[in-house]
């Protein structure tokens, strides 16, 4: 059996055992360690906890502001990324300072600023919000909760350091940046276990794909590290299994709940959501690096090239080509519950709903194109490796953020108390953004394959010039970070408060409305109805897959 | 008075009120004509900031044909080999927005 199967089987055994100790507790250890979790969360930090506030909803509100922050340095590395590709001397002067950035350099630490930092801090605000929603409790330690995101954003700032130079000074700076980071991970796991153990009624499936999506990074590092953690292909493994649960599991659990608290419809099929927790956890996300050095540098272990033995080789073809299944379901799922059985209750313009249209739109083509370029990497003679880094910013950008941020946009007023400031200006901040990312990213693309066909045959066009105009398109990005950050800060303060309402109104204007469920006449209404419109009943169904209300 | 009603737009309002006002009367298209908003001083200055820079910079152009402005091409030696890539620009750019935020976290904290 090879290391990656190996890794594999730890992985389900351990993901068993979790799932099984979520589920029944720990017997009559239960309670002693619970008690245990909630000093750790509080007194044991000492006098620090008290230096923030305990307030309902501030440490979801402070995880998702930092995250907003991050994306803008995301944004600002991946721009100057790259812009470096086409001209590696442009900020040579920074060279006085010590400073001498080349694209990859800068690439591998927008890499850790957007995941983590943006995307991860994004993932954790909304989940600190969803989980004691889900589990109709309160969140174990709002205080601990806030604390930590200090810790975490330290991480981050270490890890980008460590991307830029990993020694200064004899020292491996990214020992600094693991530590703090598991640290932070740990309590925030503990956080959300003990808010999940207090839950008065079953958690939804939305719910279990976040959890579990948080306990599979753990879960996972322990797998990889007892298989072998040395080998290139475990790193490769490693790097694969966290884009596939805390990346896509956990956005998966947000984007499904979000999708219905925003439109006011209910999920539209249990079954699909089963099928995309299952699938997350059972098959290798194709998303991610062609590479573990990600996984490697932050195990503090040597980066070794990805070989695999030929059974490793086919498992991991066989499991990548099935993780489609649950892109295909999330998809159907969100965009239906998106569109609804009848009508959307709520604004369609509600903030981060284009967002999460967005993410879900472009999930499947590049999960199907990350699909091919993996198997191409892994194969003897790679021929598509040369766009296997612009496929991940594209991930990142199209998929990642918006449906981190939309998510964390449209729970926003519910965590803080007031809406965005101004719903123009998140219009503004998705389009610049939006479309700043994708040709941006789509022409950084061609210029890759036409540097891939000049190596072939050294005819084709000039692919420097080509990606300086990536590289300027791709600017939209961000100055659409900048927008939605100044947005949500101002909201903070001047946002019209929750309790006054905002306005929903729609400008769609229907003369017959089928009616397919029992439904209210608010939703009806919402649906642009009018008095003189024809209510047309249509057979409702009882199939299995029907809709399934979340609270 | 550069915002808010003027007189004109009062006494054209309080004539709309009258019984005998026909649509077509100059009173109306005088309320038409004048509007009731004007753009806030601040743009003004702003605008006649950028055009009178523009016109000065012409003028010199004419009155010192070749010669260098004064003050500005005595700074612009200072950086150069530092922005020297157009990359600078959109630096710039992000750097502008990340003041931007700083200055938003500050007045809206201290605002009443």
């Amino acid at each position: 059996m090879g290391d990656v199967v190996t890794a594999m089987a730890y992985f389900w055994g351990l993901m068993l055992l979790s799932y099984f100790l979520m589920q029944n507790g720990m017997w009559i250890l239960n309670d002693v360690v619970k008690s245990m979790c909630r000093f750790a969360l509080g007194k044991a930090i000492g006098p620090p906890i008290d230096f923030v506030e305990g307030r309902q909803g501030s440490a979801s509100k402070t995880w998702i502001m930092q995250g907003m922050f991050w994306l803008i340095i995301a944004s600002l590395f991946t721009f100057e990324g790259l812009w470096l590709a086409y001209d590696p001397h442009a900020l040579h002067s920074l060279s006085s300072w010590g400073y001498n950035p080349t694209s990859n350099s800068l690439l591998y630490a927008a890499g850790f600023a957007a995941l983590y930092g943006g995307v991860g801090m994004l993932i954790i605000g909304s989940s600190f919000h969803i989980i004691p929603k889900l589990a109709d409790t309160e969140l174990a330690s709002e205080k601990n909760g806030t604390l930590v995101s200090y810790l975490w954003t330290l991480a981050v700032l270490f890890l980008i350091i460590a991307a830029h130079d990993s020694e200064i000074l004899g020292i491996n700076i990214f020992l600094f940046g693991t530590t703090l980071h598991g640290l932070a991970y740990l309590a925030v796991l503990i956080n959300l276990l003990l808010t999940a153990s207090e839950r008065k009624s079953a958690l939804p499936l939305p719910g279990w794909l976040i959890m579990l999506g948080m306990l599979a990074d753990p879960v996972s590092v322990v797998a990889t590290i007892l298989a072998g953690i040395g080998s290139g292909a475990v790193q490769w493994l490693l790097a694969h299994l966290v884009s596939g649960t805390f990346f896509f599991a956990t956005l998966a659990g947000i984007s499904l709940y979000v999708s219905s608290s925003a439109t006011g419809n209910p999920l539209w099929s249990r079954s699909l959501t089963a099928v995309t927790t299952v699938g997350a956890i059972a098959t290798i996300t194709p998303m991610g690096y062609t590479h573990g050095k990600m996984a490697a540098d932050m195990l503090l272990v040597s980066f070794e090239e990805v070989s695999m033995q030929s059974t490793d080789g086919i498992a991991v073809a066989f499991l990548m080509a099935l993780a489609v299944i649950p892109v295909m379901a999330l998809v159907a799922n969100v965009m239906m519950t998106l569109r609804g059985g009848d009508a959307f209750v709520e604004n369609p313009d509600s903030a981060g709903v284009p967002e999460i249209n967005l993410g879900t739109s472009m999930l499947l083509p590049l999960v199907v194109a990350s699909l091919f370029v993996q198997s191409d990497a892994l194969s003897h003679s790679p021929e598509l490796s040369g766009i296997s880094s612009t496929l991940v910013l594209m991930v990142i950008w199209l998929v990642l953020v918006p449906l981190a941020l939309g998510s964390a946009q449209n729970i926003f007023p519910a965590v803080t108390g007031r809406n965005l400031l101004s719903a123009n200006r998140s219009r503004w901040a998705f389009w610049m953004m939006g479309w700043g990312a994708f040709f941006g990213l789509a022409i950084t693309m061609m210029a890759d394959i036409a540097q891939i066909e000049a190596a072939a045959d050294s005819t084709g066009i000039m692919s420097g010039e080509v990606r300086v105009v990536g590289a300027i398109l791709f600017y939209g990005t961000a100055i659409g970070a900048i927008l939605h950050t100044l947005n949500a800060l101002s909201g903070l303060y001047r946002g019209t408060p929750v309790s006054e309402g905002r306005a929903t109104s729609t400008s769609i204007s229907r003369d017959d409305y089928s009616l397919t469920t029992p439904t209210s006449v608010r939703k009806i209404l919402a649906g642009g109805a009018h008095l003189d419109t024809n209510i047309v009943p249509v057979a409702e169904s009882d199939d299995a897959g029907a809709p399934t209300e979340l609270h | 008075m550069l915002k808010g009603h003027t007189s004109v737009v009062v006494v054209s309002r309080l004539a709309r009120t009258g019984d005998e006002m026909s649509s077509d009367s100059a009173d109306s298209v005088g309320e038409f004509i004048q509007g009731e908003s004007e753009p806030s001083s601040s743009w003004m200055f702003m605008a006649m900031g950028i055009v009178l820079s523009l016109a000065t910079l012409i003028l010199h152009g004419m009155l010192f044909p070749g010669h260098d402005l004064p003050v500005i091409s005595d700074i612009l030696p200072v950086f150069e080999g530092v922005f020297d890539s157009g990359i600078w620009f959109f630096i710039l750019g992000i750097m502008m927005g990340v003041f931007a935020i700083i200055a938003t976290m500050m007045t809206e904290a201290t605002s009443e």
